[in-house]
Formats: structure tokens, C-alpha cells, sequence
């Protein structure tokens, strides 16, 4: 399915990735305090002392309606920590990857070889999805096992939070696409990171706030991969080699 | 006679509205090596991105090994193309030794033992591509390129940058790796495409403003004759003129055009009468670079 070509770039990149030890501390310390070291607590202190959230006038919007106790944590605290995770892992990758590869200079070494930019460009996005991937779930993992274990919230709940969250790595890679072509160098790539990230942090919020229940994580999926998509298609459209390169 | 490469009215105007390549058509044979000169901005490494693929033509149509980019068989076609960039960057996480079998394995052939020992990486091998000098930098690239035993070679100012030494062992090693291989060397440097090539293209303003073997080329230039004698050059030059000879005065010598075999021993026979003692006269060979220079300069 895959092209060889990607398969050997692949192979490169996640060398690489694996290589760089300030990409590898950047991309594993984030989501470690996202997912871990900021929720765990709180998920302590709800499950000893539940709150519960004041009824809004009108009772509010959907998604803050009737949240009770930990399901403040799990049905909007969480799945928002989550999403950020989601989306900062890749954006981390990116920068080193792609950007990196940029400010160096080194695209020329590799397009001299038989390959095109857009393999070369597929298997850095495909190895910044992987690492995205085995630094989130797990960690994810830890914690969505403790509310399990503290008998917050049913396994069933837990792993649909498993869908914004791959869906916030799929949309970040994707908008790595459009950094590609905006960013030239790291500090560029984190102010353009931020301007990409803005509407999808306003879209999450308010997918949160409106949709109830658990509905709310496929609509979150959705609306993520949709918004990666579109970054897809821009990014997709708009490079080349020249654009890459200027 | 089958074609390595070809240019069809090839223009390439980049975003910014720069004209670098502007109806440009030109083919070099299968086994040829052939220079591509120009002055800075003439389009020469645009020529080589296009080959590559990289970049794509604004009009008319680059053909390397009878296939044009885009098309299925090109990425064959790639893959029996080594290519020599200008001066890339450096990976700081990749080991000459990682970098040499990435490229093996995107090639699908080749031994990456026999490079290292033909171009002297041995040493190298378990060092960062960033960390190595200009030099080895340039036998890295050189090795790259010539991994898969490829049938075309194009090579992008393989030279520029280096000091006298490492340049002579680049020369060295290009003199055995283009040897019945297709060659396009890009260069500004004339001794070295003298030394390497056996055609040239020139090029200026994206435009081809000839293409035709060294050897013909030599040929349309007036042959030279330099002199010297005892007296001041300005002697020299004033009994030249009243011959009618009109002589450039390089250092203490006057060069003229003139057909050393067939005039020279009149000339001499006249100058000495005179009482000018010429003890200097050397036949001078076009060089490229008079060539290059009349040729951009008309």
C-alpha cells in the first residue's frame, strides 16, 4: 500500500526522530504533563471530593448540562487536555522533521536521490503520525486505566476518548503540511504552529460545550479530522519543490 | 544517435517572475560529456532540478533517458541517473555510513563498500555527514551519486568551495567515475571542464548561445602567437603594427593573431631584420576561457 520509497524515507526519519534527543525530551514532556502529571491529581481529589458544577440560567449548552462529579473530568477537563496533547505531539515532530530539513538545507541531498518531494514529504508526515501516536496512547493509557480503576467512568467511555485523540494527532500532522510551507525556520514554525492551532482550540472548546454526552467525542473527531483534511488539501495543492525551497 | 538528456524549448520562469531558463533546447548523446557553462544565473542548476524532477518546465519538455518527469518510467529512469548537487546541507544525525545505504536501498542496487573504499570514506564511515570537511563532503556526494554504477552522471559545480588540494582529488576521481558514463557537469570553472569535458553548452540569460565539441570550438578561434624580446614591449608592438598586426600587450609579451605555423617564420625572419630580438615565440592554444569570454561577450 505503502510506496518503497516512502517505506525506506520512513525508515530515515524515525532514525532521525529517534536520534534527536531534544525532539524526543519536547515531544515525550508535554503530553507527559497533559495526560499524566496535571490530571492524575485532579482525578484523585474528584474521585474524594466530587463537585458539582452550579445549573447554568436556561441550563446552559448542551455540553455542560447535567455533569456531575467526575464527569466534569471525564466529559470536558480531560478530553480537552487530550486534544491539546493531540495537537501539540505532532506540531513538536514537525518542527523537527520538517522544518529542520528546511533551515538545513539537507531537501537537496535527498531530492538528488531517486525520489520524489511528495514521498519525501509522505514519510516524514507518516513518522511524525507514528511517533504522535506511541507518545500520546500510552500515556493516554495511564490515566484513562486509573479513572477505570477508580470507578469513574465505564472502560467503554475511556476508549472513546481514544477518538479526539487520534483524531488531534491526524488533524496536527495534516497541519504540519501547511507549516511546511509557511515556516522556514523553528521560531516561525511555533508562531505559525500557534496560528494554526488557535481555530482548532475555539472548534474543540465548542464542540465540548455544545454537544452532551458522548456524542460529543465523535462529534470532536470529526470536526478534527475534518479541519486536517482541509489542511490536507491546502497543503496538498500549494507545494512544491520551489515553494519548499524559497 | 540515442540521447542521455535532452532540453525541448525549455523555459522555467519561477514564482518571482525569474527567467531562468528561456526556450532552451539542447541533447547530449548517450557517452557524452558534455560542460554546461554559463555566468552565475544562467540556468544551469535550473537545467539540473529539472532533471531531477524537482522542478517542473513552464513550457516545452526535459527528457532524460527518453523518458520525461511525471511519467512511469521515469522513476527507472532516476534510478539509472546519479546526481552530484551544489553544496546541500549536511545531516547532523546521519553517519556517512547511514546516509550510503539509505541510498543503496533507494537505488535497489549498488555496494556501498566499494564506494567507501574507492572514495577513501573508510574512516568516515560512523561520522556525522555535518561533521566531515569540504572535501570529504564532496567525495560523499560523489560516491552517492556513483553507488548504482548509473549510466548518466550530472554534477552541479562539484568543485565549488574547495581548496586547490581537495578540488585535484574530486578532478581525480570525476577523470575515472566519467568514463563512458553520460556526463552534464555544470560549471563555471573552465580548467575543469577542459579538463573533463569534450563538448560544451553554453548558456547566459537561460538562453543557449552555442553547443559544439571543444575540439570544433577551438578551431573557430583565430590562433595566437606570443612573443617576446629583448627590447621594450612597446617596441615590439609598434614594429608588429607597422606590419600590420594589431598585438595585445599581456605582461612584458605581445600576443597576435597569427597562424603560427604558416606565418610565424616570416615574421620572425622581418622582426629580427628590423633589429627587434625576438628570443620568445610560443604558439598559443585557445584556451576556454577566450572561448567562453568571445562567445558571452558577442
Amino acid at each position: 500500500m505503502i510506496d518503497r520509497s516512502v517505506r525506506i524515507l520512513l525508515g530515515k526519519e524515525l532514525a532521525q526522530l529517534g536520534r534527536s534527543r531534544a525532539a524526543l525530551v519536547s515531544a515525550t514532556l508535554i503530553p507527559l504533563l497533559l495526560l499524566v502529571i496535571v490530571p492524575v491529581p485532579q482525578l484523585v481529589a474528584f474521585s474524594k471530593a466530587p463537585i458539582n458544577i452550579p445549573e447554568l440560567p436556561g441550563g446552559g449548552p448542551a455540553g455542560l448540562q447535567s455533569l456531575r462529579g467526575a464527569d466534569f473530568f471525564v466529559q470536558l477537563l480531560y478530553p480537552l487536555l487530550v486534544t491539546i496533547c493531540g495537537l501539540i505531539v505532532p506540531s513538536l515532530a514537525a518542527s523537527y522533521t520538517i522544518v529542520s530539513e528546511r533551515e538545513r538545507r539537507t531537501l537537496e541531498l535527498l531530492i538528488a536521490l531517486p525520489v520524489r518531494l511528495t514521498d519525501i514529504l509522505l514519510a516524514k508526515l507518516l513518522s511524525i503520525l507514528t511517533l504522535g501516536t506511541l507518545v500520546t496512547v500510552p500515556l493516554f493509557a495511564i490515566t484513562a486505566t486509573l479513572v477505570v480503576i477508580l470507578d469513574l467512568a465505564p472502560a467503554g467511555t475511556m476508549l472513546l476518548l481514544l477518538i479526539p485523540l487520534v483524531a488531534a494527532v491526524i488533524c496536527s500532522t495534516c497541519l504540519s503540511l501547511l507549516l511546511t510551507l509557511l515556516a522556514r525556520d523553528f521560531r516561525t514554525a511555533n508562531n505559525v504552529n500557534g496560528i494554526l492551532f488557535f481555530p482548532v482550540l475555539i472548534a474543540t472548546v465548542g464542540v465540548l460545550g455544545a454537544v452532551g454526552g458522548s456524542a460529543r467525542f465523535f462529534v470532536l473527531g470529526v470536526t478534527l479530522l475534518t479541519l486536517g483534511a482541509i489542511a490536507l488539501v491546502i497543503g496538498a495543492r500549494w507545494i512544491t519543490f520551489e515553494r519548499y525551497l524559497d | 544517435m540515442p540521447t542521455a538528456l535532452a532540453f525541448e524549448s525549455v523555459t522555467k520562469r519561477y514564482r518571482n517572475g525569474v527567467v531562468a531558463l528561456n526556450g532552451a533546447s539542447w541533447s547530449i548523446p548517450v557517452g557524452a560529456r558534455t560542460c554546461l557553462l554559463g555566468p552565475n544565473g544562467a540556468g544551469k542548476s535550473t537545467a539540473i532540478r529539472l532533471l531531477e524532477g524537482a522542478l517542473r518546465p513552464s513550457s516545452g519538455s526535459v527528457v532524460l533517458l527518453e523518458t520525461t518527469p511525471g511519467t512511469p518510467e521515469y522513476a527507472d529512469a532516476r534510478r539509472r541517473t546519479g546526481i552530484v548537487p551544489q553544496s546541500p546541507g549536511m545531516y547532523t544525525d546521519l553517519t556517512t555510513s547511514d546516509y550510503l545505504d539509505l541510498v543503496r536501498r533507494l537505488y535497489g542496487r549498488g555496494d556501498a563498500g566499494r564506494v567507501i573504499d574507492a572514495f577513501g570514506l573508510g574512516p568516515y564511515q560512523q561520522t556525522m555527514l555535518a561533521e566531515l570537511s569540504g572535501g570529504f563532503r564532496r567525495r560523499l556526494l560523489l560516491a552517492a551519486a556513483l553507488l548504482s554504477e548509473p549510466e548518466v552522471l550530472l554534477l552541479d559545480e562539484p568543485t565549488v568551495g574547495l581548496d586547490p588540494v581537495a578540488a585535484h582529488d574530486v578532478h581525480e576521481f570525476l577523470t575515472t567515475a566519467m568514463q563512458g558514463r553520460s556526463t552534464l557537469l555544470c560549471t563555471h570553472n573552465l580548467a575543469e571542464a577542459e579538463a573533463l569535458c569534450d563538448d560544451v553548452v553554453i548558456l547566459r540569460g537561460g538562453r543557449v548561445l552555442l553547443h559544439e565539441p571543444l575540439a570544433e570550438l577551438r578551431q573557430r578561434v583565430a590562433p595566437r602567437l606570443r612573443l617576446r624580446a629583448r627590447q621594450p614591449v612597446e617596441s615590439l608592438v609598434a614594429a608588429l603594427a607597422r606590419r600590420g598586426l594589431v598585438a595585445e600587450i599581456e605582461n612584458d609579451a605581445a600576443v597576435v593573431s597569427v597562424d603560427a605555423r604558416r606565418a610565424a617564420p616570416d615574421l620572425l625572419r622581418d622582426l629580427l631584420g628590423e633589429g627587434i630580438d625576438v628570443f620568445e615565440s610560443v604558439p598559443l592554444e585557445a584556451s576556454l576561457e577566450q572561448l567562453f569570454l568571445d562567445v558571452v561577450r558577442a
